[in-house]
This record gives structure tokens, C-alpha cells and sequence, in this order.
């Protein structure tokens, strides 16, 4: 029998990876495992969130809105109504799928910016539509233990192998994994082509026989429901939720965060959950020492939102295919071709100039009565509202 | 009716709402600055601006600082004009260059990278201590800022009459700017075609950064006259941005006539959502998710707002 052996090779690196974050919750103290924990929480999210942006093109700035309909509904059934914690879970789910499903579909109507603009007011409008109903949200205070709501603890057989924060990181791990496969089978098959297909070309796609409308809300849906998942998750980990537990700023964190991790990457989606564990607390403390140690200068202007900001801005400027894929280019690196690219340098220098000629020419060819190569972008071409 | 509605209907009291309509009037005013700077930015170089609001935020931070150093506020006015565009000049030069030609998605990212940035810098430098702080309005102190002043057929605040002068008087200008200069002329056709542009000889890159100056001037000028009347934090411009992000999108975010229609009648409608809308389930603090609810319809109905010019895309 043959040996496929990178197929080996990966089933190996896998198998190493999950005994490894099996080992961490005991390896490592309280406070790293609870990161942990909350890293796999906004996996799940920046999961979705990429299916939606990265895979479908579709811009949200307004996941928080979605979590945070998760993180309620689970808390809330969980606090009034008693019901287990893994039930609770799958409601946030579905009622954020549903609730993907009716902002999806006026969505279809916008695109790019407006889109954007849209999706920025859920994420603003939700908080205060939270506190203004607080007869049935608990207003400002949230739900939290006083309201009943109690964080689920190992069952009994297991009471004596983990405490709390390691059955709660096995409970977020498994269904982030699970989420993960399914992103997975999902992006691999029809329904993801479908997804790449309407955002790198509609009109080609719908000539294909996709059916671009139910393809775009489907994404939303399908976003969504990852978002009221993790929002579930969120609330198990905290043991409460306010109004203002997700806000603006968070929102706009889950969409920074998978643009520095990668775009239509689940890869990237993970390191982007761990930019937004880590860049809080750990990388701005490296930064405080770092500043802090430069005379004149203090450490305490270095903040998180800063940090963040300027770590978009680098990555949209030197690495549009984020860390992942900055990373996947490196392992992937071989001698022969960094030759090469060496070799082709001057020929590289020269295309500026050979661009220039090129932006004329087709200008000329684009000239009234004449048939030639559509003109490069010119404002009347572009989308203008 | 008294107990359901939070104020007597306007037919019970009109001067209430002539007062309203006025005050809405005047922070129309700041949307109306707010929303022009995004549309002169878009219609530029095709970039929505996230970023609009922070970049004020920034600006009126570092005056309030000059502030305390005991300069004169009008002075004070006037050197943050002056750091408005600046700061616009750099940001298009060296952020916002590389992308031009980017998919609209990243060139989003990276204003709100920018937005990013810039809040997290302000809450470093200058956000210690109590929040918010006060920024002086240039009429003096606040009793006489705000002290009203009638005008026959409403009474307005004094700072709100300024900031409705000086709001008309920065549209006149750029209304003049952009339509009886040379450099008005070369400002527009490098929006319409940069590419033609360039060919009759104007310098695009140049015009570029010039537009987003402009832009941040126009914004820095609403940040600092609303900041007298909401105080200062990182994050007083949020609300005002999404308020300018409504009324350019009212208005078409391609007109700049739209954006300042847009601007004052999201004020005055905000105003009265404040003051007449039901206690029980809706009131004052409902009145930013409101108005974006208007948005989002505006957005449904009339893609292109109400001046705006429809799109027409190749294939």
C-alpha cells in the first residue's frame, strides 16, 4: 500500500495539536487557560465573520449586534427558564440565524459602504434598544448570578479530574471545533464555491446557475448563526451579560481582527481570535515596557485601540493576505524561488513605466468608435452610489 | 395625553417647538459639516471615511490641550484649522495612497484602522483623569455661551446661533472654493477623471491630499463647536459621525447640497424624536437608534438619497 505522505504528515501535525491543547488547561495557570477559553469564544465568531466577508464579500460591522442576541437569549433561558446550558447554546444559534436571515436580506440591496454604514447601526442601535427594554433584559445591570444565572461546573464523574475554567475551556474548545469542521466541510463544498463565486464575480456566477440572492443571505444566515453560538459560549465563560459587555468597538474588532489574521482563511480566523485576546493585555504591555523604556516617552499613552489601529493599517499595506497567509508563504518558501525573485528584480523595476504606457494605450483603444480593452478605473466606471 | 407624551404637542405649545426646531437647527449644522467632509472625501477619491469623526476628535483634543496652556480660543480656532489639515494632508499621503486602487473593502479597513488609531492615541495623551472635560466655547464662559437669545420667533442659545453662522459660512466658502476657482475646477475634475486629469496637466496626487485637508478642516471646525455643547471624550464624535453618516446618505453620498440637506433635517428630526416621541417605550434615549432606523430605510428605498446620483456599473 502506498503512503499519501503529506495526508500522514498532517494527520500527525494534527493529532500532536489536539493533545497539546488538551495538556495546556493543566499546564497552564487560571488566568492563561481563562484566555485560552475566550481565544476559541471569538473564534467561533471571526469564523463566521469571515465566511461572511472573506468567502461572500459581504462587509459587517455589525457582529456584535448578533453575539450579543446570542449571549441574551442563552442567558436569559438560562436564568428564567432553567434550561441546560448546551440547549441554551443551540437557541442562540438558531434565533441569530434567524435574526442574519432579516438583516440579510434588505442587505441584498446594499453593497461596499452602504453596507458598511448599515451594519455599523445595528452594532450602535442594540445596546441602547438592550437598556431601554430592561423589564425583560435587566437593563443596565445585565444577567448575571443574581438573576440565577449560574455557570455550568464539570458533571459529577468528572468533578474530581477538572475544576470550573477547565471544563468550560473543554466545553468552548469542542464546540469551536466542531463549528471549525463544519466551516470547513461547508467552505469546501458547493455551498462555499457558491460564496467565493458571487463575490469575485455576480454576474458571471448568477450565469453559472447560482442563485446570487439566496447564496448572499444564506451567508448571513449561516454568519449569524456562528455569532449567537459564540455569544452563548461568551456568556458560559463571563457568567454574565450587560448591554454593553459587546459594544461599538468590539464590532468593529471582530472585522480588524480577521483582516490581521487573514481574509476567506479559517486559519486566519483563529489567529484573529487570538489579536483579540492578547492585543488587550499581553501585546500592550510588552508595548508599555517597550515605550516606557525610551527616555521621555511614558508607557501609559500606549493603548490597545492604537496598537490595533496601526497593526490593520501595516498589514493592509505590506501583507493583504494576513498573518495566515503571510505565514503559509513563508512555510512554503523555497530556495529556488526566492532566486528567481531575486533574478527578476530589474525587470520588476522596469514594469512602473511599462504600466504607464499600458494606462495610455488603453485609453486610446477606449476612445469613442473604437474597440479595444475596457479603460482602467475611471469614476463614471465605479460603483458612485 | 400629558402623561404618554414627554412634551405638550406642538399645537398646545408652539414655542417649544420653534425652540426645538431651532436648536435642531443648529447641531443640524454639525451633521451638515460632518457629512459634507465625508462627501467631499468620497467624491474625491471614493473612500468612506470611518475615520471622520476620530480625525476631529483629535484635533479638538490637542486644542483643548492648547486650552489649558491659556491660549485665546478664537487663536485656539484658528491653529486647529490649521493641525486639521495637516493632519488630513498626511493621513491621504501616506495611509490612504497605497490603497487608492484597493477593493473597497480594504480601503474600509484602513479608515477604520485610522479610527482605531487615532481614539486609542486620544484616550493616551490627553484622556486621564475625569471624564469628560470641558472645552470652552469661544463666547466665554458657559453661562454666557449659553445664555438665549431671542429671535422673534424662537430663543436659541448663543453658542448655538455661532455655530449656525459659522456652519452656513464654511458651506458658503466651499460652495465658492469649489465653484469660482481655478483650484475649485481642478479639484472637481480630478473627482470626475483623475486619469484626464492628469493628462491636461493638473497635478492629481497633489489635489488628492488637498481634498482630504480641506475635508478635515471642515470636520475639525463641527468638532470644535460641538464640543462646548456635548464636552469632551475620545468618543464624542461617534454619535456625531453616525448622525452625518445618516444625512449624507439622506442626501446621496455624492452630493454636497444633499449632505447639508441631509444634515439639518436629520438635526431637526433627531430634535423632535427627542422631545415628542411616547416616555413609555420609546423617548429621549431612543432617538440614535431612530434615527438610524430612518437610515437604513432611506438606504432601502433610495439607494441613491435624495440628490444623489444613480450608479450605473459596467460589466
Amino acid at each position: 500500500m502506498r503512503i499519501d505522505r503529506p495526508a500522514a504528515t498532517r494527520l500527525v501535525v494534527i493529532a500532536l495539536l489536539l493533545a497539546l491543547v488538551c495538556w495546556l488547561p493543566f499546564g497552564l495557570d487560571s488566568h492563561r487557560t481563562f484566555q485560552l477559553t475566550m481565544i476559541a469564544v471569538w473564534a467561533v465568531v471571526a469564523i463566521g465573520l469571515n465566511i461572511l466577508t472573506g468567502y461572500n464579500g459581504q462587509i459587517s460591522l455589525g457582529h456584535g449586534a448578533f453575539v450579543t442576541l446570542g449571549a441574551y437569549t442563552s442567558a436569559l433561558l438560562m436564568a428564567r427558564q432553567d434550561w441546560p446550558f448546551w440547549v441554551t447554546i443551540i437557541a442562540a444559534g438558531v434565533l441569530a440565524a434567524i435574526a442574519g436571515l432579516l438583516v440579510g436580506i434588505p442587505a441584498l440591496r446594499l453593497s461596499g459602504p452602504y453596507l458598511a454604514i448599515a451594519t455599523l447601526s445595528l452594532a450602535i442601535a442594540t445596546p441602547q434598544i438592550v437598556k431601554k427594554y430592561d423589564d425583560f433584559t435587566g437593563g443596565t445591570q445585565g444577567i448575571g448570578r443574581s438573576d440565577g444565572l449560574v455557570q455550568p461546573g464539570p458533571p459529577g464523574f468528572l468533578s474530581d479530574l477538572l475544576n470550573r475554567d477547565q471544563w468550560l475551556y473543554f466545553v468552548v474548545l469542542l464546540t469551536m471545533l466542531a463549528m471549525t469542521l463544519l466551516a470547513w466541510f461547508l467552505l469546501r463544498g458547493r455551498i462555499g464555491r457558491a460564496f467565493v463565486a458571487v463575490r469575485d464575480a455576480e454576474v458571471a456566477a448568477a450565469a453559472m446557475g447560482i442563485n446570487v440572492a439566496r447564496t448572499k443571505v444564506t451567508a448571513f444566515a449561516i454568519s449569524a448563526f456562528y455569532a449567537g453560538i459564540a455569544g452563548a459560549l461568551f456568556v458560559q465563560v463571563q457568567g454574565i451579560m450587560t448591554p454593553d459587555s459587546i459594544g461599538i468597538l468590539q464590532s468593529i474588532t471582530f472585522l480588524t481582527s480577521i483582516v490581521i489574521g487573514g481574509l476567506a482563511s479559517i486559519l486566519g480566523s483563529i489567529i484573529g481570535a487570538a489579536f483579540v485576546v492578547y492585543l488587550p493585555s499581553d501585546i500592550t504591555d510588552l508595548f508599555k515596557k517597550l515605550v516606557g523604556a525610551i527616555p521621555g516617552f511614558s508607557g501609559e499613552t500606549i493603548r490597545p485601540g492604537a496598537l490595533q489601529g496601526a497593526a490593520v493599517i501595516i498589514v493592509m499595506l505590506l501583507m493583504p493576505a494576513g498573518v495566515a497567509g503571510f505565514l503559509i508563504r513563508l512555510i512554503r518558501l523555497r530556495p529556488v524561488t526566492v532566486l528567481q525573485s531575486v533574478r527578476s528584480a530589474p525587470a520588476g523595476l522596469r514594469s512602473g513605466s511599462a504600466a504607464a504606457l499600458e494606462r495610455l494605450s488603453s485609453l486610446w483603444d477606449s476612445r469613442p468608435g473604437r474597440r479595444g480593452p475596457p479603460r482602467p478605473q475611471s469614476p463614471e466606471d465605479k460603483e458612485r452610489g | 395625553m400629558g402623561s404618554v407624551f414627554l412634551a405638550a404637542p406642538p399645537w398646545e405649545n408652539p414655542s417649544l417647538f420653534a425652540d426645538q426646531v431651532a436648536a435642531g437647527l443648529a447641531t443640524g449644522g454639525i451633521y451638515a459639516l460632518v457629512a459634507l467632509a465625508i462627501v467631499m472625501i468620497y467624491r474625491s477619491t471614493d473612500v468612506l471615511n470611518f475615520a471622520q469623526g476620530e480625525m476631529a476628535m483629535f484635533v479638538t483634543f490637542a486644542m483643548w490641550s492648547l486650552v489649558l496652556a491659556g491660549i485665546d480660543t478664537w487663536q485656539v480656532l484658528i491653529i486647529g484649522v490649521l493641525l486639521a489639515a495637516a493632519l488630513g494632508g498626511f493621513i491621504e499621503r501616506v495611509v490612504i495612497r497605497p490603497v487608492e486602487n484597493a477593493p473597497p473593502l480594504s480601503v474600509v479597513v484602513v479608515t477604520l484602522g485610522l479610527f482605531l488609531f487615532l481614539n486609542g492615541m486620544a484616550t493616551g495623551i490627553w484622556a486621564k483623569g475625569e471624564l469628560p472635560k470641558s472645552f470652552p466655547s469661544p463666547l466665554g464662559s458657559t453661562q454666557e455661551a449659553f445664555k438665549a437669545v431671542d429671535l422673534g420667533i424662537a430663543t436659541i442659545p448663543r453658542h448655538y446661533l455661532l455655530v449656525l453662522i459659522v456652519g452656513l459660512a464654511v458651506m458658503v466658502l466651499i460652495y465658492l472654493l469649489f465653484n469660482h476657482t481655478k483650484l475649485g475646477l481642478a479639484l472637481r475634475a480630478t473627482a470626475h477623471n483623475p486619469l484626464a486629469s492628469q493628462l491636461m496637466g493638473i497635478n492629481v496626487g497633489r489635489m488628492l491630499t488637498l481634498g482630504w485637508a480641506l475635508a478635515s478642516v471642515v470636520g475639525a471646525l463641527a468638532g470644535m463647536l460641538v464640543a462646548p455643547i456635548v464636552s469632551l471624550d475620545p468618543s464624542f464624535m461617534l454619535a456625531v459621525l453616525l448622525y452625518a453618516f445618516a444625512a449624507a446618505v439622506l442626501g446621496g453620498l455624492n452630493s454636497s447640497l444633499g449632505a447639508i440637506i441631509g444634515g439639518f433635517t436629520i438635526g431637526v428630526v433627531e430634535n423632535l424624536f427627542g422631545t415628542y416621541t411616547p416616555q413609555s417605550w420609546l423617548g429621549p434615549e431612543m432617538k440614535l437608534p431612530l434615527t438610524l432606523l430612518l437610515l437604513v430605510l432611506v438606504l432601502l428605498i433610495r439607494p441613491t438619497g435624495l440628490l444623489g446620483q444613480r450608479a450605473v456599473r459596467r460589466v
